[in-house]
Parts: structure tokens; C-alpha cells; sequence
């Protein structure tokens, strides 16, 4: 029995070949337009959390409780000797560096600024962020000069600096709250699509700005970048707990920027809405699509009926017909969504320069195509379909077979 | 010999239909007391209008009377429900329509096993009985072909296979010739009636076509809804 259904319903939809053409290329598109909408989400994402995590923040992030808050250089890491142990052992992290935070003051000949003075450890902060890769002019910390200094692009013009130039920084040390000043030479200049890491900040040797600071050999943050990007998002994993003892914190990206997970949370929800307006449209196309094949077959049905054929024998039909579309459908539908897909995370869309929840887009966003947008989305785009052949089946199943054969002269 | 006992097949008791037709009633049957037997090959005639394409279908179970009884093989179809009515056409009637009685994107073969597989018939056994059942009306080797490849008449052959194939109680035709020539329909006719002497199986069908009234064995004559003349020669 089933066998003939599904010959009835094929050889009916190849009957129109334009009609079913037409709806199945509706269909098709909403279906295409989904996967890449989601491909694109993905891609957008993955962008988002990288640009974010890699430029600076890392994975995760380890300091004294209260330092977020209140920003104050002598909140320094616990038991700093322990905990860089520990991490040396972590099988889960790959690289892990640490930082010094303090305000400051930058002066040249010509001008000043208030700046985040950052000391870094060179050789691992390249790791964890990429200023290293942002450098445009000189390097970034080669030699050993402990009077090195790092800036933005943006900074050093309104410092009207250029590499090699003197200037002076000025920050309040740790316990006395005296200030401190000593010299630098700018020996790299990066850009930055960020403005607040373009203007705003300066990077010298961690032992430096330990000694401005009178923090000993004291930290204010580690950046930690773990061996998946997973790992960080993953709140069960015990690594949070065991580094937030001694009164220290653990923190993953995604607390240190909140905007984005939720971001991600309102992408979720507005692929939802695309897909549910999208479907809207599809269905009623559907929904017309079949009603036109059913007048235009009235008598055929009315016969059907006539010699036996029960009222759920008669929606069968229809439902097959509708499953028949939404086959086709989705075989076109897939293929579109790859094809359109896989040309851009090859070539990439430029969204760069662009602010997204506080994050500044660097690179080219590249759509990921994944196996749920070729199993789940095709699935719904089936079930959808045979919920919109749902209203011409009850028709189709409730009529009269005196009242189809003769309607149909 | 065995003598065929003869059944009431189809029983009818004052069989009224009226239609609405926009707001007017129609009294399409007015009280029609009819008793078909097994075995008869019955024609029911009367001008356009009187009612004999209702009556068909009101026989048949496909459109319910506004009053009245009707007893096909003794059950009373208005007391079926539609499950149980779709099986009884399906197992009980044999249906040839006047035209476009074929399903068009069906093979000979599918059209006329169609009613054997919602009877759950098995494969071979269907295949088996098609293709005796095409022999026994004239077709061969059309099996594979679909209906448009045919010419009217050999539609209309399929269409006796199909209504027969599964062994029913009665025959329905409404109109089985109209849509062919003179030479056609007289060779479907003649083939009917060769299948009403060799198989006993009960015809009924309306027509115009004083040809078909000729080889009839009863002539049944309605005129606005009523039953005019009841001749059986
Ligand atoms: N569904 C309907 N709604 C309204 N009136 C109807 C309906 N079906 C039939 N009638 C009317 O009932 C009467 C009987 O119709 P019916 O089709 O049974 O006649 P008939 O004898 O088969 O005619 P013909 O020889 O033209 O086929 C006619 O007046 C017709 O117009
Ligand atoms: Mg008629």
C-alpha cells in the first residue's frame, strides 16, 4: 500500500512540473536561507569569541577577588608561586601568562594622556594576545631593554611620537601611594581596530612595571589560554574552583564579558523568529501549492473515494504528496545552503572595524556549516511541510465523492 | 444442474432526495420502491434530469437518501459509519463511471489493483487476477501503460476490470457508453452482458442509449424521481 502512495504522490508532483518547481524553489530558498543564516551566526560567534579572546582577554583569567572591582594595584594574585605551579601542570592549558594593571600618565615633548599601563612577560604574552601581530612599526619587545615601551597607533599620534622617542610615565605605587616616574623609548607601535587598545593602553616589560609599582614579584592578572575553547565555556570543569581558593577568582571569557554570551543567547532567539517567519511564508506556499493540484484532480479524488478508499486513506494521499515536495524541497534546498555557504567561509564577509556588544570585529567573519543545519533544519522544513499538507488532507478527507465528481464539470 | 438462487441484492424503500440548489430544493427521487435481484443486468433510463445518476449514487452509498431505506446485501447502508461504508463499496460495488474513471498517473496494472490493495490482497495474487481480469475483458499485455495511452474504449474496459476484479456483489455504471462511439460502446455492451451470463454478477446502469436499453434484461423508466415504467423482458 505504502508503494503505491509514494507512486501516486511522485508521479503527481512530477505531473506540474513548473508548479512544483515553483514551490519547491520557495521552499528550497527558506530552506537555504536558514542554514546559511545559521552558518553565518555561527561563524559571527566563533569571530566575536575569538577577536575577544584572542586579542587580549584569553580564555580565562585569574586574580585577587576583589581586584576586578576595585582596580587597585595592591590587590595582587594569593600564593602567586602555587597557583603558576599548578597551571604549569594543567593538562588543559596550552599557554598562560602574567600581567600587571595600573593607570597612569604618558607624556611626550609635545602632549600627555592617561593610559592603562600593562606589563606583560613577552615571551607568553604573544601567546595570549595579539599585539604582537598588531605591531606595524618596530617590535614587540626583542632585546632586553627594560625601557621598552609598546603603544597604539592612535596614542602615539596624539603623543606625536614615533618609534624611538622618549617618553615618560608617570603611576602611584602600591603601599605609599607615592607616585612614581621613569623614561621609555617607544620601541613598537601597533594598530588596533579596538579604539580603547589603540589609544588607551601602553605595554613594558612586567619587571618593570612590578618595580614602578613596588609590587615585588606580584601579579594582578593571569590570562590563561586553554587547549579548547570549550574547556573556558564549560562552568562544570573543576579548574574553576581549584583556582578560586587562597581569594583569588577564576573566570572564564565568558564572565568577563557577559555581553557576548548573551549576544550569542539573542542570536539564538532571533534565528528562531527568522525560522518561524520564514516557515510562515513557506507554508502557505504550500498550502496553495496543494490546493491547486487537489481542484485541479477533483474527479480523480471523488473516484478514489467512490470505490473505497477510506476518508484517512484520501489525507494520506495529500500527506504523501506534501512529503514528496518537502523532499525535493530539502535535497534542493540542502544543496543551495551548502553551496552558498561554502563560497562564503571560503572568501569570508568583511564585517571589520564593526562594534559588536563591545567587541570590535578584526577579521572576516567565515560561515561554519555543521551537521545539524543538514539534519535539523531539514527535518523541520519535512515536518513543517507536512503540517501545512495537514488543512488540504482534512479537505480532501471530509469530501463529499458525489460532490467531487461533480464539481469537477 | 445447480439452480442459482436468487437474492434480493439491492432493496429500496421510498427513496426520497431532495437538493438544495442555492436556496431552492430539488426533489431529485420522489419515494422510488425498487428490488434488485442478484444476476440482473438492469438499465435505468428516463430523460436528463429525472434522477438516475442519484439514484445511483444513492444505491451505492456515495450520497445518503433525505428519506427513506435502502438494503444493499441486506444491510441498511444509511447505518454504516464511514469507515465501514468506504469497505462495503470497496468489497461489495463495483463502480464504472462515464468517463475518466482511471487514475491517470497509475498503470493499467495499479488502477486495477488499486481496490485489491486497500483490501490487503497479496502481490502475486493481485498480479495474478489483473491480468486474468484484463484477459477476460479483451486487453492484452497493457499491463505497464497508462491510461492516456489507451483509446476510450479500452479506458472503459480497464474501468469493467477494475469495478470487477475483486468480485462485488453489483455492478454500477452511470452512463458507460456515452463517451464512446456507437461500434465502441456496443462492444463494451455486449462484453457486459457476455460477463452478466457467464459470472451471474449484478448489473445496474443508466443511459440514453436505446442501444444499451435493447440488450437489457430490465428496463426501469424514471421520470421526475419516480418510477415510471418497471419492464423485465
Ligand atoms: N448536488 C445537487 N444539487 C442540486 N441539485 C442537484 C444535485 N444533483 C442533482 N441535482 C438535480 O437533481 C435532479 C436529478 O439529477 P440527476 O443527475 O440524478 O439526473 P439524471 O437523470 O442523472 O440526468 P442526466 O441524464 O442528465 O445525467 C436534476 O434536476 C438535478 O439538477
Ligand atoms: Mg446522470
Amino acid at each position: 500500500m505504502f508503494l503505491i502512495l509514494i507512486k501516486l504522490a511522485w508521479r503527481n508532483i512530477l505531473r506540474n512540473k513548473r508548479r512544483t518547481i515553483i514551490a519547491s524553489i520557495a521552499i528550497s530558498i527558506g530552506l537555504a536561507a536558514l542554514i546559511f543564516g545559521d552558518a553565518f551566526m555561527i561563524g559571527m560567534m566563533d569571530n566575536l569569541i575569538k577577536t575577544a579572546t584572542d586579542s587580549f582577554i584569553g580564555d580565562a583569567q585569574i586574580h585577587r577577588q576583589e581586584f576586578r572591582d576595585t582596580r587597585e594595584v595592591s590587590m595582587t594574585i594569593q600564593e602567586l608561586d602555587e597557583v603558576g605551579a599548578n597551571l604549569a601542570k594543567e593538562a588543559n592549558v596550552r599557554y598562560f601568562t602574567r600581567r600587571t594593571f595600573s593607570t597612569g600618565m604618558i607624556a611626550s615633548s609635545a602632549n600627555r594622556s592617561a593610559i592603562n599601563l600593562i606589563g606583560v612577560q613577552p615571551s607568553t604574552e604573544k601567546f595570549l594576545s595579539q599585539i604582537d601581530d598588531a605591531i606595524t612599526e618596530g617590535v614587540f619587545f626583542q632585546k632586553t631593554n627594560e625601557h621598552d615601551i609598546v603603544i597604539g597607533s592612535k596614542l602615539a599620534e596624539i603623543l606625536e611620537v614615533e618609534l624611538g622617542d622618549k617618553a615618560v610615565v608617570t603611576v602611584v605605587q602600591a603601599k605609599s601611594g607615592d607616585y612614581f616616574q621613569d623614561w621609555f623609548r617607544v620601541s613598537g607601535i601597533y594598530y588596533f581596530a579596538d579604539a580603547a587598545m589603540n589609544s588607551g593602553m601602553a605595554f613594558v616589560r612586567l619587571k618593570k612595571a612590578q618595580q614602578m609599582l613596588a609590587i615585588g614579584n606580584n601579579v594582578h592578572e593571569i590570562a590563561i589560554k586553554f587547549t579548547s575553547t570549550e574547556y573556558g565555556q564549560d562552568k562544570q570543569v573543576p579548574f574553576w574552583e581549584t583556582y578560586s581558593q587562597h581569594g583569588n577568582e577564576a573566570l572564564s571569557w565568558t564572565e568577563i564579558l557577559p555581553q557576548l554570551p548573551k549576544v550569542f543567547a539573542m542570536s539564538e532567539y532571533s534565528k528562531y523568529i527568522m525560522g518561524i517567519v520564514l516557515f510562515g511564508v513557506v507554508i502557505f506556499g504550500i498550502i496553495n501549492t496543494l490546493f491547486m493540484s487537489l481542484y485541479e484532480r477533483m474527479f480523480e479524488f471523488g473516484v478514489l473515494r467512490a470505490v473505497g478508499t477510506r476518508s484517512f486513506g484520501m489525507a494520506r494521499i495529500i500527506l504523501f504528496e506534501a512529503g514528496a515536495l518537502a523532499i525535493v524541497s530539502i535535497i534542493l534546498g540542502a544543496i543551495l545552503g551548502f553551496v552558498l555557504t561554502t563560497i562564503f567561509a571560503n572568501v569570508g564577509i568583511d564585517y571589520t572595524g564593526n562594534e559588536m556588544m563591545g567587541v570590535t570585529v578584526q577579521e572576516f567573519i567565515y560561515p561554519v556549516l555543521t551537521i545539524e543545519q543538514f539534519t535539523v533544519y531539514p527535518l523541520a522544513v519535512f515536518i513543517f511541510t507536512i503540517i501545512a499538507g495537514l488543512y488540504p488532507a482534512w479537505h480532501v478527507a471530509k469530501m463529499s465523492p458525489v460532490d467531487a465528481m461533480r464539481r469537477s464539470f | 444442474m445447480e439452480q442459482i438462487q436468487k437474492t434480493d441484492v439491492i432493496v429500496t424503500e421510498s427513496v426520497m432526495k431532495v437538493y438544495d440548489a442555492d436556496g431552492i430544493p430539488v426533489n431529485a427521487l420522489n419515494g422510488v420502491d425498487l428490488t434488485i435481484q442478484s444476476g440482473e443486468f438492469t438499465a435505468i433510463v428516463g430523460p436528463s434530469g429525472s434522477g438516475k445518476t442519484t439514484f445511483l449514487n444513492i444505491i451505492s452509498g456515495l450520497d445518503a437518501p433525505t428519506e427513506g431505506k435502502v438494503w444493499l446485501s441486506g444491510k441498511v447502508l444509511s447505518e454504516m459509519g464511514g469507515n465501514e461504508l468506504s469497505d462495503f463499496r470497496r468489497d461489495n460495488i463495483g463502480f464504472i463511471f462515464q468517463a475518466y474513471n482511471l487514475i491517470p498517473v497509475l498503470t493499467v496494472e495499479e488502477n486495477v489493483e488499486y481496490i485489491m490493495l486497500l483490501a490487503g490482497v497479496p502481490k502475486t495474487e493481485r498480479h495474478d487476477r489483473v491480468v486474468a481480469m484484463l484477459e477476460t475483458v479483451g486487453l492484452k499485455d497493457v499491463e505497464d501503460r497508462l491510461p492516456t495511452q489507451l483509446s476510450g474504449g479500452q479506458q472503459q474496459r480497464v474501468a469493467i476490470a477494475r469495478a470487477m476484479v475483486s468480485e462485488p456483489a453489483i455492478i454500477l455504471a452511470d452512463e458507460p457508453t456515452a463517451n464512446l462511439d456507437s461500434k465502441t460502446g456496443a462492444d463494451l455492451l455486449e462484453m457486459m452482458r457476455r460477463l452478466n451470463d457467464e459470472t451471474g454478477m449484478t448489473f445496474i446502469f443508466s443511459t440514453h442509449d436505446p442501444m444499451v436499453m435493447e440488450s437489457a434484461k430490465r428496463l426501469i423508466t424514471l421520470r421526475d424521481g419516480k418510477v415510471d415504467t418497471d419492464e423485465t423482458k
